[in-house]
């Protein structure tokens, strides 16, 4: 909780913990799985990968590398993503409840994907339609509520396309196929990273990575947006730009996300919260301690969501599940909710 | 840097006009009050001045440029804005990280606040008084201390107009007092201030140019002393007051009491003050620090037309310059120059007047 620097950056304890948490967590999940392996096994293989030598156990190289780092590395990837977009948001809108969703997003990715889904497209091409459809939403939703109104006014509009496209996902849904095209539209709308693969990820990866990087060289300047609007531009900083450049970030990182794992829901709303409680709501702060936190709190729930029992617990549940009880235990225990 | 309103004229779409023909200018040293009672357009017209909201005619220049052809961050670099302290959702910042926020116009896009920002931060701290808040968090200070950090978040930029939205609204007399203090301070050394104010006497006390709204015959801009006057704060706020003078030991400060609600009958907007005739009036000055003494030196070189006489008197082992003048002017012009004098920080004035035949109105308050 010590801050070191005047900015309101991490302290060093609490930087080198953000960033131990999630290396620990890729390690710990890497060994869990249908095939058991020893941390040291992983460790082993890891190492001979790394060195170029041949895998002593090529069945522990092929599950590492083939099955579980993709894996991991999209829920790192999503983890990080949806809670800076959260976290972004949430100043944005000066509302505790906006998440990565508000603009509509996730409702277009998801009519993108049931559409391309109906439509019989292979899994890059839903990937592809899905991102297309949600940046499209979001596009809409600011050109809709832009205007003389003021930030409330987007918010609105944001809700109104996400509804639009949530009816037409619905409509889609009753269009398709009931006995093959329906429930793979369903299983998809719950929320998986089980299609990660490394072609799936170099798609999506980069408009998660360049938003997260620019998330977080915006920082400090993302501090002046829970102000009042005029006191924000009295600073001089072109609040327009600002404020655009937060919502695309933000859009093609949760786009990009829902592309490839559908909705994941309460990350964008969970891990922000939880950060702005225990490191407060300056942004130099919060968002690396949202990036690398989000990062681990994904590894950790897709890792029980794919091990805990056979068959697989669609991810969103769990976060809800896992994160809600933590978030009002932690809730209860500080002064509540700041922004 | 001299901000100033051209015909400056205001109305929410399909509404009726808030503001009308709205004139006025602040020059460095200058400080202006905007007066007016509630709901008369104040907070509207900093928002206009400023390009929050844009003129439906008329326009804002800074230095004779129109500020909507100057580059948002460049203007941002010459003006700046203190709110009005509401203590309502701030970001837990601390106080120093909240004042950083004011040196965005000084860094770039994706940069942070170097060495130099948080230099300057500490000095504009110092300066007003408040470094020893510095880690406290802006939600948890007074509202007075809020007002000084809001003050502090403006300055830090380095600007040369400042505009200020009720600065004194809300405070108690300490805090007020600190506040108009600085204020008075920043505008000795150049500063062009404008401020909204509720109080006709801080008016009086502090701005030496007043633009008063919500007139029935529009907006008047002009010396403080001629528009804060008992006719135009009953035309405006409908309130019959006295304009009555607290004598302390070293000068003569001015103050408004309101009296009671003005009955039906308003007095004609226009005319004059009841202070043009000539008078005679002997004004002794004690200055304490020698660039008032300078200065007032200067202001009354200026109105050598109708000195009488002047004499300095030395007062050996003090250091306290003395002076005693003898004028002979419209009341009007001695009470201006009284004004400036009065401004000028670490120094007494005082004037007398000769006794007046015409029992007129000021003369039974004297």
């Amino acid at each position: 909780m010590k801050q070191t620097d005047s900015l309101g950056g991490l302290s060093w304890r609490d930087r080198a913990v953000l960033i131990v948490l999630p290396v620990l967590a890729v390690f710990v999940t890497l060994a869990i799985g249908r095939m058991g392996l020893s941390p040291l096994e992983v460790l082993k293989t890891v190492g001979n990968r790394i060195s170029g030598h041949a895998a002593a156990d090529p069945r522990a190289d092929a599950v590492v590398f083939s099955i579980r780092m993709p894996r991991i590395l999209l829920a790192l990837l999503v983890g990080a993503g949806l809670s800076v977009a959260g976290c972004a948001f949430q100043s944005l809108f000066s509302n505790p409840l906006a998440t990565p969703d508000t603009l509509g997003v996730a409702s277009g990715a998801s009519f993108g994907a049931a559409l391309a889904l109906l439509l019989g497209f292979n899994l890059i091409g839903v990937q592809v339609l899905a991102f297309a459809c949600g940046v499209a939403a979001v596009f809409l939703a600011w050109l809709s509520g832009s205007g003389r109104g003021g930030i409330n006014t987007i918010i609105l509009a944001g809700i109104m396309i996400g509804s639009l496209f949530s009816a037409l996902v619905s409509l889609v849904k009753f269009t398709a196929d009931t006995e093959s095209q329906l429930p793979a539209i369903t299983y998809w709308l719950m929320g998986s990273l089980n299609s990660a693969g490394y072609s799936s990820l170099a798609l999506g990866a980069p408009p998660i990575l360049a938003g997260i990087l620019i998330l977080y060289l915006l920082r400090w300047r993302m501090n002046l947006l829970p102000l009042p609007e005029d006191d924000a531009r009295a600073t001089g900083t072109n609040l327009r730009l600002l404020r655009a450049l937060t919502v695309i970030c933000a859009t093609g990182i949760t786009a990009s996300c829902v592309s490839m794992c559908g909705q994941v829901g309460w990350v964008g709303l969970l891990v922000p919260h939880i950060c702005r409680m225990k490191f407060g709501s300056n942004h130099m702060a919060l968002v690396p301690a949202s990036i690398f936190a989000g990062s681990a709190f994904m590894v950790i729930v897709d890792t029980v969501a794919r091990s805990a029992t056979s068959a697989e617990i669609p991810v969103s549940i769990l976060t809800a599940l896992v994160g809600a009880p933590f978030f009002i235990v932690l809730m209860r225990r500080t002064e509540g909710w700041q922004l | 840097m001299t901000l100033s309103v051209e015909n400056g004229c205001f109305s929410y779409r399909r509404g009726r006009p808030i503001l009308r023909n709205i004139h006025f200018s602040v020059g460095p040293g200058d400080i202006a009050a905007i007066l007016g009672p509630n709901g008369a357009g104040k907070t509207t017209l900093l928002r206009c001045a400023m390009g929050f909201l844009p003129w439906s005619r008329g326009r804002s220049c800074l230095d004779g440029t129109d500020i909507r052809s100057i580059p948002h961050r460049r203007l941002w670099q010459n003006i700046a804005y203190v709110p009005q302290a509401k203590n309502t959702a701030l970001p837990s910042y601390t106080v120093e990280q909240m004042i950083l926020l004011g040196r965005s116009s000084r860094i770039a896009l994706l940069a942070k606040p170097g060495g130099k920002d948080l230099e300057k931060a500490g000095e504009v701290m110092e300066k007003l008084g408040i470094t020893r808040l510095k880690d406290k968090k802006c939600s948890e200070l007074s509202g007075g201390e809020l007002q000084m950090t809001l003050i502090a978040r403006a300055l830090v930029s380095q600007p040369k107009v400042l505009i200020l939205d009720e600065p004194e609204s809300n405070l108690d007399f300490k805090n007020q007092l600190l506040v108009l203090e600085a204020m008075s301070a920043l505008a000795a050394e150049g500063m062009s201030c404008v401020f909204n104010t509720h109080y006709p006497a801080h008016a009086l006390q502090r701005a030496n140019k007043a633009l008063l709204l919500g007139s029935r015959g529009g907006p008047v801009f002009g010396e403080t002393h001629s528009i804060v006057t008992e006719k135009n704060i009953e035309l405006a706020f409908g309130v019959r007051a006295v304009i009555g003078e607290l004598e302390t030991p070293e000068r003569v400060l001015p103050d408004v009491v309101p009296l009671c609600l003005s009955g039906g009958e308003a007095p004609e907007p226009g005319g004059g003050t009841g202070r043009e005739g000539p008078r005679l009036a002997a004004v002794t000055i004690l200055a304490g620090e020698k660039r008032a003494a300078e200065e007032a030196g200067r202001i009354l070189r200026g109105c050598r037309d109708f000195t009488v006489g002047r004499m300095d008197l030395p007062c050996p082992g003090r250091r306290v310059t003395a002076e005693s003048v003898v004028l002979d002017a419209p009341e009007n012009t001695i009470r201006e120059l009284l004004y400036r004098l009065n401004r000028l920080p670490g120094i007494s004035v005082k004037a007398v007047f000769q006794p007046n035949e015409k029992r007129t109105e000021n003369s039974c308050k004297e």
